[in-house]
């Protein structure tokens, strides 16, 4: 308790109350403002702030390559996109194209076979056409002999004469 | 038992004898002088060292110092433009010096460099001359239309007394501001922390009173951090629109 007052009597002449009115100190406290604010100034100035100032401005750099990189990696992944649907494209049209292609040829020629074919079946028809009208003609001339003979077999049987196989013809009719 | 306020702001030399003497004035190793060189030493370090430049993800204390550099970057853009940034270094170390020197006068025992006329009017008088200095440089004898606004002929005598009066005010009212501020906040803690004092010693329910003037502090020391930022950003911005004035006189950019 003696040391307060103590430092409070000799203070306050030396003081006048109010210490950062106190002129006595304006000095030191500016010289040692001068210096340090100095000091700070160069630091921040020459060191620091280069410092920092580099640091922002690589990280900037850094992430705008990044950036740039990642668009020209999605720029070339779109182009080979498009390369891609542009092959797929042809390769499908190409295929359709076989395909009509092939298509065409055989129904050329299941045509030619079914032509061909048909010319064979009315080849044939017509064959066995003329084939049924000769058979058809023999079978009338056989007709009309055995008619005949059949006449004369009668006539003998029955009256037991002979009859010509002229005469037999004229009376069947042939 | 009341201790007195204002003995926090008293400068005591922390050397006995004064180191040497300029122009016949003594010059003493103070308990102030302690706290700029400490304030002065632990913002280079830490501006310096916190930062690797080249590091992609920024640590905390890096990020705290960039932060703040484009912070204080910002300001002089956003109020003086692309060719108020030439001045970035000394704006620069202004809103650093001034920003540790509230914070660290936040510790208990400590000093609050701040808290003196001495120091802030230097400091705003440095502003006023870089901004004269700039001025005449750049513009020549033209840098005094600053005085003269656009208005009317028979009006512009007393526009320009105002304009000539409010500029030299300019060094008073920026030093002033901060002390003022710096001052009462630490005035105020200082009376609390009495009332917590008297009153445990008052013994009794008083003792248990005490409780209130301990969380009042508390209260006070939160917003004494926030003026100790907000001083050290008005202070900063005001020398940034002060410089655009001197670059750009009255024409906007």
């Amino acid at each position: 308790m003696a040391e307060p007052a103590h430092t409070a009597t000799t203070e306050v002449p030396k003081e006048g109350g109010f210490p950062p009115f106190d002129t006595t100190t304006f000095p030191s406290q500016l010289f040692w403002l001068g210096i340090t604010f100095a000091f700070l100034f160069t630091v921040v100035w020459r060191v620091a702030g280069p410092r920092i100032n580099g640091a922002i401005t690589s990280r900037r750099g850094a992430i705008n390559s990044a950036i740039a990189e990642a668009a020209k990696a999605r720029a070339e992944a779109q182009s080979a996109q498009a390369g891609y649907e542009t092959a797929l494209a042809t390769a499908r049209s190409r295929a359709n194209a076989l395909a009509e292609e092939t298509r065409q040829s055989l129904n050329g020629e299941i045509a030619k076979a079914k032509a061909e074919a048909d010319a064979e079946a009315a080849k044939a028809m017509h064959d066995a056409d003329t084939r049924i009208t000769a058979t058809r003609e023999t079978a009338k001339a056989n007709v009309a002999v055995a008619a005949r003979d059949a006449a004369i077999a009668i006539v003998e049987r029955l009256t037991g004469d002979k009859v010509s196989s002229q005469d037999a013809a004229k009376a069947v009719g042939n | 038992m009341a201790t007195n306020p204002m003995e926090q702001f008293a400068i005591k030399p922390l050397v006995e004898n004064p180191l040497f003497q300029i122009g016949g004035h003594d010059i003493y190793f103070t308990n102030q002088s302690l706290l700029m060189v400490i304030v002065a030493l632990a913002s280079a370090l830490f501006l310096t060292f916190a930062v690797k430049p080249g590091r992609l993800v920024p640590t905390r204390s890096q990020s705290m110092a960039e932060i703040s550099y484009e912070f204080v970057a910002n300001i002089i853009h956003s109020a003086a433009g692309n060719e108020g940034l030439k001045f970035f270094p000394f704006v620069f170390t202004l809103f650093i010096f001034v920003l540790c020197s509230n914070f660290f006068g936040m510790f208990p025992g400590s000093f609050t460099v701040t808290s003196q006329i001495a120091v802030t009017l230097a400091l705003a008088s440095m502003v006023i001359l870089v901004v004269i200095v700039t001025g005449f440089l750049k513009h020549g004898i033209r840098f005094l239309t600053l005085f003269v606004p656009k208005a009317p002929i028979y009006i512009l005598p007393l526009l320009m007394l105002i304009e000539f009066i409010s500029f030299c005010t300019r060094p008073i009212s920026l030093s002033v501001r901060l002390f003022a501020n710096m001052l009462a906040g630490h005035t105020m803690l200082a009376v609390f922390a009495g009332f917590v004092v008297s009153l445990g010693a008052a013994g009794g329910i008083l003792s248990v009173l005490s409780i209130g003037p301990m969380l009042l502090i508390v209260a006070i020391m939160l917003l004494e951090l926030l003026v100790a930022f907000l001083q050290a950003y008005v202070f900063a911005i005001l020398t940034c629109i002060y410089l655009n004035e001197a670059l750009h006189l009255h024409d906007h950019h």
